[in-house]
């Protein structure tokens, strides 16, 4: 399936113009790296793909369903589809790992035993599946917030791997974590692009991580698309275009 | 810009005569309308309360009124300090005059109940020493047609106390003298005529070493045997709970859980309310935020209405007795533990519940897994925290027919008895303390 963008735009209530006007078409199996400055709308674009921000004109499509259009019984649906990491990581902090991890799966479930916390074996050992692939299956029964930053985004990684999505929007997920452990969690979301298939869109601080793992990198600026390119083409007149002027290239190993 | 080029001190003083208007004639809006209705209305209250000589201080804040508004027409502007104190002053007086402050001059009575309670207080009635009861018969004959002509001896197992009548035998009126042995030292005594119209005889106390003598008159006329028994009653190692306990602990315990089904009905009604009342799970659209302010208000209301009178109000619709004090707690409590529980809602972080929605999982499972385990330790909190409150107020609701401890208490004072009235203030300070620790020490755990 393909991601396809036209014309999203978002205006949030008090008038600020967040995401002006931005077509854009994702083939399946891309890894797709959005950079920007703070407040470029990069946050906001995500969240409007999945309508967690409802966007203000503008279609989305995933293949031939179309986002934007859904009513929110279809829009369910379509989210379990889609899976979400988050820069806070975003775990109930009282709940087990295994209860997080679980909780990727509510999409699929009946609403009756999902409320007495009660899954199928096979959802049971999916999970399991899923800690032991981000190797964290002998925490599975510690309380979230009893694991490091790295661990956490690692769980935030299962739960979204419990949805078997098409499509990861990872929104900064490293952003809170140092470059080593940075690394063990990108490493993560390439496996899950190379090997499941699946396609990523990853909102990125750093250009050297988006180099380092992108097959594209798209730039936003104020809301605009201001470049869509392969990473190599963003050179500094490039850079100096997204990131402003006084900019100066931070590398990071 | 000087006001003085734009307003003349001579008119905004002619017009501050009436207050507030010198003030709107400067464009000083605020303190103008203060002054409109501000001195009027403190006017009227004193004039309400009868109290005519404090008028007079209010009149000097119409002169400063007058003062401030040529002030202000010449450029400056006076601070209020002085005038709000000189108010606080008449306001506080008048308090006094109306709330009727004085040192109190007690008559005897009244000195006499104080001085009850308080005696009360240092020695409550919770144990008394255990007693044992200790009896012997002995008997008589009045002797006639169908009695026999002789007493068999009284049978009594080694050790236990004797009692002997004497002279065995007597006519009506005739003197009669018992003399026992073998009882409890120091104690008194009853001697009793056994039989189907029981009568006490004579009443005495046992020496120091267990014996006791006493006579009376022989009051049978019908032939016959009669049996004398003397019934001493004394105090042995131990204590025991006193009546005054025996009756105050169970209606503790019936506050107790007065307030536990109080507060159990609330959390019932609040639980499911207080979702509806949590702005950040109510904002999506206008019919929401609509459920949410109708929630709000129910809330606020529920929770400024005082408990007692609620309690007033169930106790004329069900009567005296615990139930209407059950529906008092309850109907408050609704207000005050859901306004805690929505805002505990508010309060929660977003990142999960926007984790939970992006993985498709519907409104009801959003709550289930973000909203609930985020609330689950402060909504236990709060009810505890409510709990306690509760059976501080389930006494107090007593008091006005609510039943549990505050009605007995209220009871014991109709009726006099102070000491019991003290214990029953003791009862109360004691579980209260000690639900007030239990409360923090679990609220600390679970924190
Ligand atoms: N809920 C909101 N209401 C109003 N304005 C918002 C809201 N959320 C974001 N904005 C504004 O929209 C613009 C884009 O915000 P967004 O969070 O998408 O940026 P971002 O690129 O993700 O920035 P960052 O790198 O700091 O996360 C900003 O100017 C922000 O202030
Ligand atoms: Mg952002």
């Amino acid at each position: 399936m393909t991601l396809r963008i036209e014309h999203l735009t978002k205006v949030y209530p008090d008038g600020t113009v967040a995401l002006a006007d931005v077509s854009l078409e994702v083939p399946k199996g891309q890894f797709v790296a959005v950079i920007g400055l703070s407040g470029a709308g990069k946050s906001t674009f995500l969240r409007c793909i999945n309508r967690l921000v409802e966007p203000t004109s503008g279609r989305v499509w995933l293949g031939d369903v179309e986002v934007t259009g859904a009513d929110p019984a279809q829009l369910r649906l379509i989210r379990r589809r889609i899976g979400m990491i988050f820069q806070q990581f975003n775990l109930v902090k009282r709940c087990s790992v295994m209860t997080n991890v679980l909780s990727g799966r509510l999409g699929y479930v009946p609403t009756l035993p999902s409320l007495l916390y009660r899954f199928r074996p096979e959802d049971l050992s999916d999970a399991r599946a899923n800690l032991e692939r981000v190797g964290l299956l002998e925490k599975a029964h510690q309380r979230a917030d009893t694991l490091s930053g790295g661990q956490q985004q690692r769980v935030g990684i299962a739960r979204a791997l419990m949805q078997k999505p098409e499509l990861i929007l990872a929104d900064e997920p490293v952003a809170s974590l140092d470059p080593a452990t940075a690394h063990v969690v990108l490493d993560e979301l390439e496996r899950m692009n190379k090997q499941d298939g699946m396609t990523i869109l990853c909102n990125l601080h750093f250009l050297s991580l988006a180099r380092r793992y992108a097959d594209r990198v798209i730039g936003l600026k104020a809301g605009r698309l201001v470049f869509d390119g392969t990473p190599d083409e963003i050179d500094d007149a490039r850079f100096k275009e997204i990131y402003g002027e006084e900019a100066i290239r931070v590398e990071v190993a | 810009m000087s006001r003085s080029g734009l307003h003349s001190a001579f008119i905004a003083g002619v017009l501050a005569i009436l207050p507030g208007f010198g003030h709107f004639y400067c464009r000083e809006w605020q303190r103008g309308l203060v002054l409109l209705l501000g001195v009027p209305a403190q006017a009227a209250i004193l004039y309400g309360v009868g109290l005519m000589w404090l008028v007079i201080p209010v009149g000097l804040v119409w002169v400063w009124s007058i003062w401030d508004a040529v002030c202000l027409a010449r450029g400056g502007k006076c601070s209020a300090v002085v005038v709000c104190l000189l108010l606080l002053g008449v306001n506080l007086a008048a308090a006094w005059q109306v709330t009727q402050v004085h040192v109190p001059k007690l008559e005897p009575e009244q000195r006499n109940v104080i001085r009850q309670i308080l005696l009360g207080l240092a020695k409550p009635d919770v144990a008394e020493r255990k007693t044992q009861e200790q009896t012997a018969v002995g008997k008589y004959l009045v002797p006639g047609v169908g009695a026999p002509s002789s007493l068999t001896p009284v049978k009594r197992a080694p050790g236990e106390p004797t009692l002997k009548v004497s002279p065995t035998r007597a006519r009506k009126g005739e003197r009669l003298t018992v003399v026992g042995s073998g009882f409890a030292p120091n104690a008194p005594a009853e001697i009793i005529l056994l039989g189907a119209d029981e009568v006490v005889v004579a009443e005495t106390k046992t020496d120091s070493r267990g014996r006791l003598s006493a006579s009376f008159a022989n009051p049978r006329y019908i032939p016959g045997v009669y049996y004398v028994q003397a019934r001493i009653s004394a105090t042995v190692r131990g204590w025991q709970l006193s009546d005054t306990l025996k009756d105050a602990a169970p209606r503790m315990i019936e506050t107790v859980y007065l307030a536990l089904i109080g507060t159990a009905l609330s959390v019932l009604v609040a639980l499911p309310m207080s979702f509806l009342g949590a702005r950040n799970l109510m904002s999506g659209t206008a019919v929401l935020r609509g459920v949410y302010i109708l929630v709000r208000t129910v809330f606020t209301i529920l929770r400024s209405v005082e408990v007692l009178i609620f309690a007033v109000i169930a106790v004329a619709a069900v009567g005296i007795g615990p139930f209407a004090g059950v529906l008092a707690l309850a109907i408050h409590g609704i207000g005050a533990v859901g306004k805690l529980y929505s805002e505990a809602i508010e309060s929660i972080e977003h990142g999960p519940i926007e984790a939970i929605r992006a993985t498709g999982a519907n409104d009801i499972q959003v709550v289930a897994y973000a909203v609930v385990p985020q609330v689950v330790p402060q909504f236990i909190a709060f009810t505890l925290y409510r709990w306690d409150i509760n059976v501080r107020m389930a006494t107090v609701i007593g008091l006005v027919g609510g039943g549990g401890i505050g009605y007995q208490l209220i009871q014991y004072m109709n009726l006099l008895q102070w000491r019991q009235a003290a214990t029953a203030i003791w009862l109360i300070a004691g579980v209260v303390m000690i639900m007030d620790y239990a409360s923090a020490v679990i609220r600390e755990r679970i924190g």
